[in-house]
């Protein structure tokens, strides 16, 4: 009897220890927030060094995507956001797309150029601040911010932000209508979106 | 205690273990629990091909994380941070190497690695070897990991692993762990404090 409750005391220091030392997997998909947070001023630069903050967009609800050139999962959602500031975001909407490479302006121009990006600006987080500030220590990390620059939900993985599913998300998002979990547009996934 | 207790304290155990994980602060700048007997000991293959030990870089502080380049859902930025770390120390960052330990041999090559790294920051050393180099420097850092069953093909799979940052003295022996969340300004300062 000793014996057996010795054994399942070790199998329980061995559960305890294996859950709290291997990092759980970070959450991934759509979190709404119980409540709009203010987002402070972020340092983004644009291609030629110049302060390119969110300011630049005050007025319209943001997708704020955080990405960079070596996260594959970032790679594979940027076109569908290109297309979303190409015009297929609903009015109100803007999109913009910080780059967190330490290469800059030139890491960016080659993953665009490899992507056939057309419409995002170059936008940068010159000063590695941007994902600090935001609290993002995994990407893609895509922000939702309403027209008053709060964040009201944020998106973590890839996600096909062109879909159907995506662009009521943005609708109710651009209208200041409450957003759900329910909402959450599908992940894209690395070999392409299915058809 | 009966098997349905145990059941229910078994599933307790690791509610409260992932709690601790999953806690709001959990992973940030302050020091995780490792145990003093970590020897901090490896034979690895570095980015240039070069067999290396924890001899290699006598003289110089070691910031070191493990981890893997493929990650198909979603990527740490924890080499960004140590990065943007290195920046911040200046020119006392010559006095540190920044090592990262791939965790998944396989697909990560020394040639891999140089080419991955390379978009981080040119000082950081990327080490990999055989299945066994690689569980064996593991073990010696009291990291976990497990190679996670592909998905389509053979080549598509996750790694889960202890995540966190490791400073080695200039003799290559343990000074802290700290968690995977600690900003670059936290990692920087600490550093810092262990190079005076």
């Amino acid at each position: 009897m000793k014996a057996i409750k010795r054994r399942r005391l070790l199998l329980l220091a061995a559960v305890i220890g294996f859950a709290g030392s291997v990092a759980a997997k970070p959450l991934q998909g759509l979190t709404v927030l119980p409540a709009p947070r203010p987002v402070a001023p972020l340092a983004i630069a644009d291609a030629q060094g110049r302060a390119a903050g969110l300011d630049t967009l005050a007025g319209k609800a943001v997708v704020l995507n955080l990405w960079a050139s070596w996260c594959l999962p970032c790679l594979a959602e940027l076109p569908a956001l290109d297309r979303l500031a190409g015009g297929a975001a609903p009015d109100g909407v803007a999109v913009m797309a910080v780059s967190l490479d330490k290469g800059g302006a030139a890491a960016v121009d080659a993953a665009y150029g490899r992507l056939g990006i057309r419409h995002l600006p170059v936008r940068l987080d010159a000063k590695w601040e941007v994902a600090e500030a935001l609290a993002a220590p995994t990407l893609p990390t895509t922000l939702l911010l309403d027209r008053r620059g709060r964040e009201v939900a944020r998106y973590v993985g890839a996600a096909r932000w062109d879909g159907p599913e995506a662009l009521v998300l943005l609708r109710a998002l651009a209208d200041g209508r409450a957003l759900t979990p329910a909402m959450a547009p599908p992940p894209a996934t690395l070999s392409g979106t299915p058809p | 205690m009966t098997g349905g207790r145990m059941v229910m304290a078994v599933f307790a155990a690791v509610l409260a273990g992932f709690g601790f994980t999953m806690a709001p602060r959990a992973g940030y700048g302050q020091d995780v629990a490792a145990p003093a007997a970590l020897s901090g000991r490896f034979l690895l293959t570095d980015q240039d091909g070069r067999r290396v030990d924890q001899d290699s870089y006598r003289g110089k502080v070691r910031v070191m994380s493990f981890g893997y380049t493929y990650c198909p859902d979603v990527c740490p930025t924890t080499l960004a941070t140590i990065a943007a770390a290195m920046d911040k120390l200046g020119a006392d960052a010559d006095q540190v190497v920044p090592i990262f330990v791939s965790v998944d041999p396989k697909r990560d090559s020394p040639s891999h690695l140089k080419e991955y790294l390379a978009a981080f920051d040119k000082r950081l050393v990327g080490l990999t070897g055989t299945d066994g180099e690689v569980a064996a420097a593991a073990r010696n850092f009291h990291v976990r990991y497990t190679v996670n069953a592909p998905e389509g093909t053979a080549d598509n799979y996750t790694v889960d692993h202890t995540a966190g940052v490791f400073i080695m003295d200039r003799d290559g022996r343990f000074l802290a762990k700290l968690g995977h969340l600690v900003t670059a300004d936290d990692l920087a300062a600490r550093i810092l404090g262990y190079l005076k």
